[in-house]
């Protein structure tokens, strides 16, 4: 095994002021009460370092929400770890902002849920869309480099230009166009969240429209959604090949949502060292490598790029974790990913809500459509 | 988007810099790191971002390289960089 990690996830909190409806976090949130403190998210970056990691990605929930945030990106920083901040915004001024950047952040990545305001913040659950906009301008006053994330799906993607436009008048040096994962809450509100495949179609061509007229300028990276392409993705670059990732309590997982596969357990940093962990614990070596791997994934060429899928969408669709990713057409369980697809462009209406500038008013009327993200105890 | 010119000051685009060195073999690699991920450098490559440090122009930076690699043809050598920087810039890891 010559892997070494190359990034940090840290999701320093679970809590967050947002409840966007297909947050990646996992449902089963961690605690608040059980967080990791300042001095133990020391420890994990000094670690993080010697191991060789590059990256310290500080993720959430939301990560301002931790006051000792600054610290903590201060820490990460000496010990040699390039910084990003992937943030909502909210909790966020320009003297935080000041005070993060001097503290040695490198970059941050901001997420609009959409170009509307209503729309946006009925997406999230929240009123923090106009938050975010004074607050890229902020970002602009100061030197550090900004990317502009922005989640689409169903009830956004028909005005997919319009976001686009949004996004330039922001000035970021690059944008992200994510299509919804479906894990966690985003798998529970799947109906309300997937595209049809005009609306697919159509947003791969206004892309790579905005890719040629944004060259040089905005780079903008996306990528077509699992459920709609032939060929799996690679998720998190292959099961403990690239990355750790620290939760709020200090549980380390290969991924976001692996905490969802049954009969695995995972090794806290209060217990053992990340190298420890990395290298030993049965959690990461359990689909490392291609040892585990089924048919068709074994015997595919293609299993050096893929690593057969996503581990935890094998789990959530197919209710084993062990079997090739149904988002691959060769998949033996591929049909239900061909039946989500097909419910998704069985002519289900796309939810309009009327504009309105009350969240509260917007929200009784799809109350049925989707759940919000909670927040943890 | 254009190639650099003999005047242009190419330089790291914001939010890239330089991370660790490492030791490959004889030659030394040096990583830059960017938002999403890091490009491992070495050689011509290596030589040519360490120059562009928003002072120097393009011009010197050729100037120099065909100093070092006296016999390339300097054509190919103006060619190759100007690529190379114009393939980075479209990627934000290069300004200029």
């Amino acid at each position: 095994m010559s892997f070494s990690p190359l990034a940090l996830i840290a999701e320093v909190t679970h809590r967050c002021p947002l409840h966007c409806v297909y947050c990646s976090n996992p449902m089963q949130l961690a605690s608040t009460s059980n967080e990791l403190s300042t001095e133990e998210w020391t420890g994990v970056f000094q670690q993080g370092g010697k191991l060789g990691m590059l990256h310290a990605h500080f993720t959430g929930g939301e990560p301002l929400a931790r006051a000792d945030l600054t610290e903590l990106i201060a820490t990460a920083r000496a010990a040699g770890l390039y910084t990003n901040l992937i943030t909502s915004g909210i909790g966020l001024n320009e003297p935080r902002l000041q005070s993060l950047i001097d503290a040695g952040l490198d970059h941050i990545q901001i997420s609009f849920q959409d170009s509307r305001e209503d729309a946006a913040n009925w997406i999230a659950g929240a009123k923090a869309h106009a938050h975010k906009i004074e607050l890229s301008r902020a970002i602009r006053r100061h030197k550090i480099a900004f990317t502009v994330n922005l989640v689409v799906h169903r009830q956004n993607l028909d005005h997919l230009e319009e976001m686009i436009a949004f996004i330039e008048q922001l000035h970021p040096e690059r944008v992200e166009i994510a299509h919804t994962q479906y894990y966690g809450w985003a798998l529970a509100n799947r109906t309300a969240l997937m595209p049809t495949r005009a609306q697919l179609e159509k947003a791969v061509a206004v892309i790579a429209d905005a890719e040629k007229r944004f060259s040089g300028k905005m780079r903008i990276d996306s990528v077509v959604p699992d459920y709609y392409a032939k060929y799996p993705k690679a998720c998190m670059g292959g099961w403990g090949r690239r990355l750790m990732l620290v939760n709020p309590s200090g549980k380390v997982l290969p991924c976001h949502a692996a905490e969802v596969l049954p009969g695995l357990s995972f090794v806290n940093v209060r217990e053992k060292s990340l190298d420890w962990i990395w290298q030993e614990s049965d959690s990461f070596r359990k689909f490392r490598g291609e040892d585990w791997m089924p048919e068709p994934c074994r015997s595919c060429e293609r299993r050096t790029e893929d690593f057969g899928g996503c581990r935890c969408q094998a789990f959530l669709l197919t209710g084993d974790a062990n079997v090739t990713d149904p988002a691959c057409s060769l998949a033996p369980s591929h049909h239900l990913v061909d039946a989500a697809v097909y419910e998704a462009n069985a002519g289900a209406e796309i939810a309009q809500p009327t504009p309105s500038s009350s969240l509260v008013k917007l929200q009784k009327q799809t109350a049925d459509l989707w759940r919000y993200r909670t927040n943890p105890e | 988007m254009a190639a650099p010119t003999d005047t242009s000051q190419p330089r790291l685009a914001i939010g890239c810099r330089w991370g660790p060195t490492a030791q490959s073999g004889k030659e030394e690699t040096r990583m830059i790191l960017f938002p999403e991920g890091a490009i491992k450098l070495q050689g011509t490559g290596k030589l040519v971002l360490e120059r562009c440090d928003g002072n120097r122009t393009f011009g010197e930076i050729i100037a120099e390289l065909k100093r070092e690699f006296g016999k390339t043809d300097p054509e190919k050598i103006r060619a190759d960089i100007s690529m190379f920087l114009e393939q980075l810039q479209t990627k934000r890891i290069v300004d200029y």
